[in-house]
């Protein structure tokens, strides 16, 4: 555990970009936002529409928030952040519904949900309120890319494995008989299982070989 | 920042500091809250004309090929009023008529409670054979991938292509029902979605009551509908 830690504390030499989208990914790597992770993500589009939205969201109010970081006193950063974070989405939806009812009809119900996702938060706590507006934005793209790529992950596999279709076009043909269980919530732990594991996998590959590696 | 006056913990707040913070929280809502003023001001055309056209495009959508559009609303005394919008509060319902000016049917707006929160939509009905024609949902926050597939589920959607509504007397014949999936076997019954059960009855109920409070309304004006007036 301290180990991980470690690992995921290590953010200076990364680029705070890449960092959010592959490295320190908020759901492969940090575990974080389980909820909207879950719940949302029984088909392709809705993982992408919840990522797009989330990724706005954090970007314009991680550069806010960055910017009067130096007037917050640290006893109530988290109320102010939580305001500022909540005033972002409220503007999102307006907008989103300004710009395109269609665009909104597929969005709608999981804009509100952005602030109950713990993400957000962590970030502004452990970033945003720390760095510079630039790398805060940055960050919150990276990451909320990262969220987008994850929630993706999962989406596939569970509307392939699901519904047999990818994107709402069948895939697996007429002889397919979808799982309807990818669908509901335990589908969502078992897929999220399953992308767990290939990453721990994958870790545990590369330590073997760094320490191979180190003997000779 | 002085030294604090009552000596404790690092993180205990002085007067002084107390004040600070809740000038800062005062400002961070103020500013929040200006915020989404000014976006609600700026958008808010923008997002009515918007719905206006949605609306229009769903009629249009229910009742393919009408080329003229008229809007009623339907008053707390039971009387027909012409709207010029196609937005706004109040029950309304839309009259949709072909190149030559014939009625094609009706388009009543209707909500109902779902699994999460209000279900609107519009459906179809024809004043001729007593008959829901078309079904669309406009606006909903049911569950993604279960309560959210009474839109899009085309087995479901089929279930509105002459749905039994007739009334009589200002009653309904039989009530729009909502069955377990696989059991319809009359006219007026929904098929419902398996694995989406409490927004496919929220669909029912919303039906039965719309065609209750509406349809006798729009027979008993049907000669002035016809004439579009």
């Amino acid at each position: 555990m301290t180990a991980e830690k470690q690992a995921v504390t290590i953010t200076a030499d990364t680029h705070p970009f890449l960092n959010g989208l592959w490295k320190q990914n908020p759901v492969f790597v940090m575990v974080l936002g389980m909820c909207p992770t879950l719940a949302i993500t029984n088909s392709v589009r809705n993982a992408i529409s919840m990522g797009l939205a989330t990724t706005f969201v954090m970007v314009v109010s991680y550069g806010m928030i960055s910017a009067i970081r130096k007037l917050i006193p640290k006893q109530v950063r988290i109320a102010s952040f939580i305001a500022i974070i909540a005033c972002g989405v409220t503007v999102v939806d307006f907008l989103v519904k300004a710009i395109s009812i269609p665009v909104y009809q597929a969005l709608g119900a999981y804009i509100p949900l952005i602030v109950s996702n713990c993400l957000t938060l962590e970030r502004a706590e452990a970033y945003a309120g720390k760095q510079p507006v630039i790398k805060s934005m940055l960050d919150g793209l990276g990451m909320g890319l990262g969220f987008a790529l994850a929630l993706t992950c999962l989406g596939m596999v569970r509307e392939v494995l699901g519904a047999g279709t990818f994107l709402g076009y069948p895939v697996l043909g007429s002889h397919f008989e979808p799982w309807v269980l990818f669908l509901l919530p335990p589908g969502g732990f078992i897929s999220l299982a399953m992308w767990l594991l290939f990453f721990a996998w994958r870790k545990e590959r590369a330590a073997k070989l760094a320490a191979a590696e180190a003997t000779q | 920042m002085s030294s604090p006056i009552i000596p404790g913990p690092a993180h205990a707040p002085s007067a002084a500091n107390s004040i600070r913070m809740v000038r800062l929280l005062g400002a961070v809502s103020l500013m929040c809250g200006l915020l989404i003023v000014a976006t609600n001001i700026l958008t808010k055309d923008r997002i009515q004309s918007n719905q206006e056209t949605i609306t229009r495009e769903s009629v249009q959508e229910l009742l393919p090929g009408i080329k003229k559009q008229v809007t009623y609303g339907l008053e707390p005394s039971g009387e027909l009023k012409v709207l010029t919008g196609a937005t706004g509060e109040g029950k309304k319902f839309f009259a949709g008529y072909d190149g030559t000016g014939k009625l094609v049917g009706v388009v009543i707006e209707a909500s109902e409670r779902g699994y999460a929160d209000v279900i609107s939509a519009l459906y179809s009905y024809s004043p001729a054979t007593q008959t829901i024609i078309g079904f669309k949902v406009i606006d909903m926050r049911e569950t993604p991938g279960l309560g959210d597939r009474i839109k899009s589920d085309i087995p479901f959607l089929a279930n509105f292509k002459g749905l039994d509504a007739k009334v009589e007397n200002g009653k309904e014949v039989h009530n729009i029902t909502t069955v377990k999936h696989g059991t319809k076997k009359n006219a007026w019954e929904i098929d419902a979605i398996s694995g989406a059960t409490i927004s496919s009855r929220a669909v029912g109920r919303m039906l039965q009551k719309s065609v209750q409070d509406v349809t006798p309304v729009i027979l008993k004006n049907l000669d002035r509908i016809e004439r579009g007036n």
